[in-house]
């Protein structure tokens, strides 16, 4: 109970003031078989009807992760909780995750797997049923929720007067957006640090690209990197004391590692080629980037002890935007076919290459969630941009409608708790 | 003779109030930091909009009007200038060269598809080649800047091939007539 309330997030919403104004809301878009069922009861009300409807959230987060099928009878998981209101502002919420499991000869027995109860204000309900979410999720399948996790993305107003470029936060779900970042010029490129208390961008305020960290939850902010030409691709060592970058300095985009606590550079690639979009291994021992050193945009990795690069990459004409799963066995991409742009995902042991997405043709910026189960990306839906997600193994993929604006360029955060 | 040399001051007097039209180095504020969000106060946009075809007040053709051509169109996925362009491009040139202080920026832009930070450096390409072909001229390279935007400033944010052609540009923006 103590260790949710003091879970980052909530610090998060503290410093926030701005009214919420790109909402964004889920849609299964395509469906999943094999599934786990569960049921998920309303939770019993005591007082004053709550804020937040926590059995519609928990049931949202559990269906959307496309592992888990929303049953209205009584599937063999079930969660069952109470809300009772305690005075002004305060809840006290309680949750049971109950399996019933067959002891043969038609009789079954039910074991209770999870037994929880928190104190919250009205602020943290939606926050608790994704930390619900997680907890289900984790005692089900042992692996890890992403439920507690953000989205940092970028939204294009060009509605009146000249384009407006935001940089917003927002809960795994889409709720709860708030901007980190409002622009006239161009915002691009948020990659998280690895802690999730930052975040790198490059924005071309006064008519250069510049890269810039902020602080998730105060908004302070550093200049990094404004070096003749581009400054791009920020992408965070997984130690988080470096940042990869791409620099055209020297005359073309080359790949560079930045150490942040002296500010000294080191050159990793040095040709007349595009080299962009560098990405850390999770060991942080190298880093895939892309190149057009072939003819057409493809995956390079590049040991950074020893400099020797490896071409990973082989299906499609083009590859671009890469970056590892968290178990390092795997990269996902954007891979273009005849024309049509998809996420992709590449098995570096067997070499296989799949296409995940089948939604439209122009799709963009894949990212991995941080259990590696989903890969969030930026694609069109009736002609404008959104989020999409799609399940590494292809079985679900959600789209997340933005209301106000296009919405590009996502980024997943780490673990936040 | 005294005919040629009117000809060119009222080219020159043209071209200056041409540019006059076109907005000055950005005077932006500094980013100011707001409550958890820092914030571009000013408009942006001025010192790199779009260089429209100004009007020199002379529809006939000429110097002038190639003078005026400072939004250069690419082929997919290429950085080779057209031939259509050159003259346009050779004029600018020349004004560069005539007029020492004059400084532009070279604005590169892709169309949407695609990776965005490929994107970004296939414009800083376009960008470069607009800028070679100056210098090849005799433009003092401290005369130019380039920037490349990717696909962050789209022309036209349609999606179809006429938006495209409209995206993959480099637009020639004066920063100091």
């Amino acid at each position: 109970m103590q260790k949710f309330t003091s879970i980052l997030v909530i610090g998060f919403f503290m410093f926030f003031s701005h009214t919420v104004f790109a909402m964004l809301s889920m849609e299964l878009t395509r469906g999943i078989s094999g599934a786990i069922p569960i049921t998920v009861k309303p939770f019993a009300i005591q007082g004053q009807t709550p804020p937040q409807d926590m059995m519609a959230i928990i049931s949202n987060d559990l269906k959307n992760s496309g592992r888990f099928k929303i049953a209205s009878g009584s599937a063999d998981d079930i969660v069952e909780g109470a809300i009772q209101q305690m005075g002004i502002d305060r809840y006290q919420v309680s949750f049971q995750l109950k399996e019933a499991f067959n002891k043969g000869k038609g009789a079954s027995q039910q074991t209770v797997l999870l037994n929880h109860k928190y104190i919250v204000s009205n602020d943290e309900l939606r926050s608790l049923a994704h930390h619900i979410s997680d907890a289900i999720y984790q005692q089900i399948t042992g692996i890890r929720g992403v439920f507690s996790t953000r989205l940092a993305y970028v939204v294009v107003q060009r509605a009146v007067g000249p384009t407006k470029y935001v940089l917003e936060v927002a809960d795994q779900d889409g709720y709860n957006p708030q901007p980190l970042l409002t622009s006239t010029d161009p915002i691009m490129s948020p990659a998280w640090s690895h802690d999730g208390k930052q975040i790198a961008y490059v924005s071309f305020e006064n008519q250069h690209a510049a890269i810039y960290v902020e602080e998730v939850a105060t908004g302070a902010r550093h200049l990094i990197s404004e070096f003749r030409g581009i400054n791009g691709a920020p992408s965070w060592s997984p130690d988080g004391r470096k940042l990869a970058l791409v620099l055209s300095k020297s005359g073309s985009p080359n790949i560079y590692v930045m150490d942040l606590a002296s500010r000294q550079l080191t050159q990793l690639t040095h040709d007349y080629y595009i080299n962009t979009e560098p990405s850390w291994s999770p060991k942080g021992s190298s880093l895939i980037f892309t190149s057009n050193r072939s003819g057409s945009p493809q995956i390079y990795q590049i040991n950074i002890a020893s400099r020797t690069v490896t071409r990973l990459t082989y299906d499609g004409k083009y590859n671009a935007r890469a970056s590892y799963t968290p178990d390092g066995n795997h990269i996902t991409m954007l891979n273009q076919e005849s024309g049509l742009y998809n996420i992709g995902i590449l098995d570096l042991d067997t070499g296989v290459f799949r296409v995940l997405t089948n939604s439209g043709s122009d799709n963009e910026s894949p990212s991995i969630a941080p259990n590696g189960s989903m890969v969030l990306f930026g694609t069109l839906y009736n002609g404008r941009s959104v989020l999409g997600m799609v399940a590494t193994d292809g079985s679900v993929q959600i789209r997340l409608p933005a209301r106000n604006g296009e919405v590009q360029d996502p980024a997943w955060s780490p673990f936040l708790a | 003779m005294q005919l040629k040399n009117l000809f060119r001051d009222l080219v020159m007097i043209g071209s200056i109030l041409a540019l006059s039209a076109c907005s000055a180095p950005g005077h932006k504020g500094q980013g100011q930091e707001g409550a958890g969000g820092a914030y571009d106060a000013n408009g942006g946009v001025q010192a790199s909009g779009v260089g429209q075809g100004s009007n020199f007040g002379d529809q006939a053709g000429g110097p002038q009007q190639s003078l005026a051509k400072r939004t250069y169109y690419f082929d997919y996925d290429k950085s080779q200038i057209r031939d259509e362009d050159k003259s346009a491009i050779s004029s600018n040139a020349n004004y560069l060269m005539a007029h020492t202080d004059a400084k532009v920026i070279l604005e590169g832009h892709t169309d949407p598809r695609g990776s965005r930070e490929y994107n970004v450096a296939l414009g800083e390409r376009r960008a470069n080649a607009v800028a070679e072909f100056m210098k090849e001229k005799g433009v003092n390279p401290d005369q130019i800047r380039v920037v490349s935007y990717g696909a962050q400033r789209l022309a036209a944010p349609g999606r179809t091939e006429s938006d495209y052609q409209l995206d993959r540009r480099v637009v020639l923006v004066y920063s100091q007539k």
